[in-house]
């Protein structure tokens, strides 16, 4: 295997959501550490996301009882507003420049993983995306203390139902499992005062907001980990940060989404060193930079998600311009993943999960869809001799198997038909 | 809405993950083993039904003369006139009239407090216990998947419906299969034969890279003879709630998930384990509603399975398996929902169950930290199940378990 070529798609496909026409033979060419010193510069303002349409969200209020006129023109404006908000966003992941942080925001979501099923309402979703955008490659304390004044996160782990006279454990248990410190390093005793720490806050479900009820809030001291105080939701918060578990739990969660889910965060590596600050975007330059990423064991299958947006940018396709929304819902539907939608709470599967044969048949006719609206000049511009080795330069694939590399020739002539395989190719399809 | 939700669960906590290859099938595979070697009837079929979520098992058994039932949870009891009695203490769930009547029939096994030692409170740790049946020392494979392992290769041997497989099915060296909801397109003509190409295996591939191929490979010569069966009208389902407790994962189609199983038992499938979910059941708020919505499709679901299969000559061999990770707190929150807790009862059904209640009713006096007592391990239903229905030595697939709950009629 080319190094050189397996670092530069890795940085690509998983710190990004894979290169556009052209980039990845020029990064090949400039060389890894030039690459990744591009991947991780931020010019301020993303001029890739200018061209994206302005996101309209109204607050829709409370539904109009089941006898009102008006109740199915809400039910139908909650149903575009969803829609249109998972497009936008996909939108953005395949125009962003800056790709490094529109797929932490991806990592970030999938980590937080609420879904809009139970929230039902666009616009708390929003907020939450602006969230996790804002931090994504900022301060994970910080990015802690403004997710627990989150109404989405809140009203899907019931914490508008936590008072201190009856708690309810479930944003408690969750935060400390899934988000902060991992499952195992806290007791049950924990878990109970965590939920005392949270009470108090009360969310307007169609716009997320969030206030502070002090009558509902326990004040009351708790013992957490062994640290006894007046807890409420903030300095919970920023205590269970400040645990070497949590630099050891998030540290686990991006090599378990970037690196490998097969294999475990080494023992003996100075990634976490990285995330002492508990700066986000050290801890990613840090894996980035890490031997690791020349070890041919980390393969990681492409989620259907990142599977599409890295075919768009290919391609250059816009979700939002794609002949019918409905449809792009539908295929990311059976695929079983779609943004602002995960499974549960502890967001979506990885690796062999997707490997199915259901997937396959969804995934070759998703992909025949958008290889008829792509746009293919750059592989139809060459001769067909040239064919074959220049997809894999525009898709960023390592190298092709002798397996893929004779389906491919035997289609030289027919760009289309070429693509369609070499997009739904294992060698595309794993992120060698 | 018909997204696929089943989870690996066992892959959620970092660094966890299933260890073995996954082999997935399609229909043409089991229209062409249903055919060439149909299952002999005689042979005892296994349906595994999981409720995803936690749930609440106190109000899924109802100890409708236990004060302490009413005085714990007073926003979300039920009352004795309106469950459906079991015996003089015990009764169904209103919503659970299908249960009740194969109840009456002899034909369901209650087990109750069914649990593991020191309950996991978390839904994706519990989950990989149940699922894995290895509760002390956590196993990467599932108690069915290590069945599978030492099984003659057969990918009809165990099967879960939709697209992603639970880790009950993923044993050591193999898995089980998985069949997608709704049908499929294959593609055809010459791409088909170019797809067909890329599915091939290849000296380079890697171990994921191999199951991508692989994962192709299942999508040929779809057989017309199944088709037409998968094609039947499909019974309509119940709206469930999707509001309140989905944030634990499972399907949310389970007579649907249930009318193909059926189908396929018909056509004679040689499959032994069938996997099926129902997702919803974390009620921490406004539970009553909607966990009896759930039982009630639960129950709903089951019995047109059961009446369903009766005129075919598989009917007397299906033994139905219901469980869920951990059942609810005793006292209810001020949300009027439950927050998660510990055991919760089994549910074994089928012609060849002996009906009954199984285990101990934990002690609503005798909590342990506000939770129930675990009475009865799962192992001991597991282990039955192997050797009665699987026919198959228990130890090896969990760790030399020496408990066991007779609830099958020998023939």
């Amino acid at each position: 295997v080319d190094i050189n070529r397996l670092e530069t798609a890795r940085l690509f496909h998983r710190f990004g959501f894979g290169p556009r026409p052209g980039e990845f033979v020029n990064a090949v060419n400039a060389g890894v550490s030039a690459t990744r010193e591009k991947l991780f510069a931020n010019s301020g303002t993303d001029s890739g996301l200018t061209n994206i349409p302005q996101l309209v969200l109204a607050d829709l209020g409370k539904r109009p009882s089941p006898n009102d006129p008006q109740r199915a023109s809400y039910s139908s404006e909650i149903r575009r507003q969803n829609n249109e908000l998972t497009t936008w966003w996909l939108d953005r992941m395949v125009l962003a420049d800056f790709s490094l942080q529109e797929k932490a925001t991806w990592f970030w979501h999938g980590h937080w993983a609420t879904s809009i099923k139970k929230l039902n309402f666009a616009l708390p979703m929003y907020k939450q995306h602006q969230t996790l955008q804002k931090y994504a490659l900022g301060n994970f304390d910080q990015m802690v203390s403004a997710m627990l004044d989150d109404g989405a996160l809140q009203f899907w782990l019931d914490g508008q139902e936590n008072t201190a006279k009856s708690p309810n454990e479930n944003l408690a248990r969750e935060l400390m499992e899934l988000f902060t410190l991992g499952v195992g390093r806290y007791s049950e005793a924990d878990v109970k005062e965590l939920s005392r720490a949270l009470t108090g806050v009360q969310v307007a479900r169609s716009s997320g907001e969030v206030t502070f009820k002090k009558s509902r809030f326990d004040e009351g001291t708790k013992s957490i980990l062994g640290v006894s105080q007046n807890f409420d939701r903030t300095s919970a918060g920023k205590f269970l940060v400040s645990q070497p578990n949590s630099k050891r739990f998030i540290t686990e969660r991006f090599w378990y989404r970037y690196m490998s889910s097969q294999f475990p965060l080494p023992a003996n590596t100075n990634i976490e060193g990285a995330f002492e600050s508990r700066e986000i975007r050290e801890l990613l330059l840090a894996l980035a930079s890490s031997d690791a990423m020349k070890d041919t064991r980390y393969e990681l299958v492409k989620s259907p998600v990142e599977w599409f947006v890295a075919v768009c940018r290919a391609l250059n396709i816009m979700p939002s311009n794609l002949s019918k929304n409905s449809a792009l819902l539908n295929f990311l539907n059976k695929l079983a993943q779609v943004p602002f939608d995960p499974p549960n709470v502890g967001g979506w599967p990885t690796d062999d999960a997707w490997l199915s044969s259901a997937s396959a048949q969804f995934r070759a006719s998703f992909a025949t869809w958008l290889v008829a609206q792509g746009d293919l000049s750059p592989i139809e511009n060459l001769t067909p001799g040239e064919r074959v080795q220049k997809t894999a330069d525009l898709l960023g694939v390592v190298e092709w198997s002798d397996r893929t590399k004779s389906a491919l020739e035997g289609n030289v002539k027919n760009s289309k038909r070429l693509i369609l395989l070499a997009i739904c190719s294992p060698e595309y399809l794993v992120s060698a | 809405m018909d997204t696929v939700t089943r989870r690996k669960f066992l892959q959620l906590t970092a660094g966890t993950s299933i260890g073995a290859a996954a082999a997935f099938l399609s229909i043409d595979d089991i229209a062409a083993a249903a055919s060439s070697r149909p299952l002999a009837s005689g042979t005892p079929i296994l349906v595994i039904v999981t409720l995803y979520g936690g749930n609440d098992g106190l109000n899924t058994v109802i100890p409708f003369k236990d004060p302490i039932y009413y005085s714990s949870r007073p926003d979300i009891s039920y009352k004795q006139e309106s469950v459906l009695q079991l015996d003089s203490q015990y009764g169904l769930n209103p919503s659970m009239t299908g249960i009740a009547n194969l109840w009456k029939d002899g034909k369901v096994a209650i087990v109750r407090g069914a649990g593991y030692p020191s309950p996991d409170r978390s839904h994706f740790s519990s989950m990989a216990k149940w699922q894995s049946g290895s509760p002390k020392t956590l196993s990467k494979s599932g108690w069915i998947g290590r069945w599978i392992d030492s099984q003659p290769d057969d990918p009809m041997l165990a099967i879960s419906l939709g697209s992603v497989l639970p880790p009950l099915l993923a044993g050591e060296k193999k898995v089980g299969s998985a069949l997608p909801l709704g049908g499929l397109v294959i593609p055809q003509g010459t791409v088909g034969a170019d797809f067909r190409k890329l599915s091939l295996p290849s000296t380079a591939d890697s171990k994921l890279r191999s199951l991508a191929a692989n994962s192709m490979k299942d999508l040929f010569n779809i057989s017309e003879k199944i088709t037409p069966i998968l094609k039947k009208p499909e019974p309509t389902e119940v709206e469930l709630p999707t509001i309140n407790g989905g944030n634990a994962g499972g399907d949310s189609n389970l007579t649907q998930q249930l009318n193909i199983v059926s189908k396929l038992i018909q056509a004679d499938a040689p499959t032994r384990v069938w996997s099926v979910s129902l997702g919803g059941f974390d009620t921490h708020a406004n539970e009553a509603n909607a966990q009896s919505i759930l039982l009630g499709s639960v129950s709903s679901a089951i019995d047109k399975f059961m009446s369903g299969l009766k005129s075919s000559k598989h009917g007397a061999d299906v033994v139905v398996l219901v469980y869920s990770e951990f059942g609810r707190r005793v006292v209810g929150n001020a949300s009027k929902g439950t927050d998660h807790g510990t055991s919760g009862p089994m549910f074994i059904i089928g012609d060849r169950i002996k009906g009954g209640f199984y285990g101990d009713q934990p002690s609503l006096s005798k909590l342990v930290d506000g939770d129930l007592s675990v009475t009865t391990d799962f192992r001991d239903v597991y282990a039955s199940l192997i050797e009665d229905v699987l026919k198959s030595p228990a130890d090896r697939y969990l760790n030399n378990w020496k408990g066991r709950t007779k609830f099958y009629k020998a023939r």
